[in-house]
């Protein structure tokens, strides 16, 4: 039976030439078809076979680790005694189970520490700290960040800025710079927290961009993490070639009020690029920065709206009353609906008798319009 | 010795806080998501619930407000454990009738004295 199949495989291959050019590519398609199949079933299948695999050995070793970290970090007698962190010490014939020596066991470890250092600080998380150096667990982590994977680079980096252990500049700082923009993000963020002298050293170096989202990330990172040295972010904005990291400074000044920076900031307002002056002149409204002012309304009527928008708000912010004829002008005269808004609201900031006064005459001289817009800004339940 | 339900979807916390619960000699029941945690008040008596707020089936907000909305169960003491930390949220849960709030990373410490204080404090409320 086999002999005939051969026979007919091998008649069908001889002929193949002679037959024609649709059967022919039909033919191929077929085959092609066939082989696709037989390798997605394939890799289906071995992927199946690996997460089965990891399954049973998690399902198995779950358990002891759980029990491990329960006996010796949650439960650590020596930790309900009042014993400092540094002087505890582990029970060393359960850490050094041959089990534990095996590295996905010791992967398994390390997640889970991890885990639990999440929803744990205090004395338990420092316990589980020492319980990760203690175990060797650190060297794993170098060894992924060894590799060229950068899902495994990405992987040590969590685990040292979860774990808190300080790695070199040398090891971090040229991942800050990854062209893969998850590397590179986690670098960054890990740098932050890791670094205790430099944390923003990677600024000066960074020629990739710092892209929105990961500015939300780092913001959230810098803004939380304890002791961290806050520089004068207005070294980058003097000297950083890079816009996102000059624009993520201004946001910095901006939340840590860093008034020093202000000639630094007013500097960006020769900048070329509308929305980087747009955010430079929120910033010095934000900075309250009424050394700007005039600078700000000498060069409001040569802005894109944008720009002038940013302006108005900004002298709302400043609020310091001497620019108050001007706002009035706008609100009154300006053909932008934007415009009026904006004036309307810095007026309102401005919080004075003065600007109250300014507010009445206009309600009762302008148009039905402008009063709508004036009452909607007067509204406390509406939000700017 | 207190009865304590612990509504948490995370299996990691969920065990880490009964041990630390059970060894300060709570009686501790867990339960995976809000569903699972309207089953067991159903059928037992307990004195406090330790909730987080994000979880599938029903969240943390939802476990305040029927709780608080049933004359029956309306004297259970509820902790909120939650990475959750805007102020909205928070003060929602309180609105709702939750009695204190802790956010994550949490210290074990600091868990046991305010579930500590917070049974106290019922206990005094109800010999008056």
């Amino acid at each position: 039976m086999w002999k005939d199949l051969i026979d007919l495989l091998f008649q069908a291959y001889e002929n193949f030439g002679f037959l024609p050019l649709f059967i022919q590519v039909a033919f191929a398609l077929i085959i092609l078809a066939l082989a696709a199949t037989i390798v997605a079933y394939s890799s289906i299948l071995v992927r199946r076979y690996k997460a089965y695999v990891h399954e049973k050995r998690m399902n198995f070793i779950t358990p002891k680790i759980e029990d491990l970290i329960t006996e010796q970090v949650l439960l650590n007698e020596q930790l309900s005694m009042g014993v400092p962190i540094d002087e505890i010490q582990f029970d060393k014939k359960a850490l050094s189970d041959k089990i534990y020596k095996k590295l996905w066991v010791r992967q398994a470890l390390i997640d889970t520490i991890v885990q639990y250092r999440k929803n744990f600080r205090g004395e338990v998380g420092e316990l589980l700290r020492k319980l990760y150096i203690d175990m060797g667990l650190t060297n794993d982590s170098f060894e992924k960040l060894k590799t060229m994977k950068w899902e495994r680079k990405v992987k040590a980096l969590t685990e040292f800025s979860q774990m808190d252990i300080q790695i070199s500049d040398v090891t971090v700082l040229p991942m800050t710079n990854s062209p893969n923009p998850i590397l590179r993000a986690t670098a960054r963020n890990a740098y932050v927290q890791l670094s205790k002298n430099e944390p923003f050293k990677f600024f000066d170096i960074a020629t990739e961009p710092l892209l929105p989202w990961d500015q939300l990330e780092l913001f959230k990172i810098i803004t939380t993490t304890k002791d961290i040295v806050i520089p004068n972010f207005s070294r980058w904005i003097s000297y950083s070639g890079n816009k996102s990291i000059v624009s993520f400074c201004l946001k910095l000044i901006e939340h840590y009020d860093q008034k020093t920076a202000i000639p630094a900031v007013m500097d960006l307002l020769n900048s070329k690029d509308h929305y980087f002056r747009a955010e430079a002149i929120a910033c010095l409204g934000k900075l309250s920065a009424e050394i700007a002012e005039v600078r700000l309304v000498k060069i409001y009527e040569h802005q894109p709206l944008i720009c002038q928008v940013e302006i108005l708000r900004a002298i709302g912010n400043i609020a310091s009353g001497k620019y108050l004829e001007f706002l009035k002008h706008e609100l009154m005269y300006s053909t932008s609906f934007d415009i009026r808004m904006a004036a309307t609201r810095a007026i309102i900031n401005h919080d004075s008798d003065e600007a109250r006064e300014v507010i009445r005459e206009i309600m009762s001289t302008t148009y039905e319009e402008n009063r709508i817009i004036i009452k909607h800004c007067l509204n406390p339940l509406i939000k700017n | 010795m207190a009865n304590i339900l612990v509504v948490e979807d995370d299996e990691i916390m969920l065990k880490a806080v009964k041990n630390i619960l059970s060894k300060d000699g709570y009686n501790v029941i867990l339960a995976k998501n809000g569903k699972e945690a309207f089953e067991k008040l159903e059928n037992a008596d307990y004195d406090l619930v330790l909730s987080d707020l994000m979880m599938p089936y029903a969240n943390g907000l939802e476990v305040i407000s029927r709780l608080k909305n049933d004359p029956a169960k309306r004297h259970i003491g509820i902790i909120i454990v939650s990475s959750v930390g805007n102020e909205e949220t928070i003060t929602e849960a309180f609105r709702l009738g939750a009695d204190d709030y802790l956010k994550k990373p949490i210290m074990a410490g600091e868990l046991l004295i305010r579930i500590r204080k917070l049974l106290t404090n019922k206990a005094v409320r109800q010999s008056l």
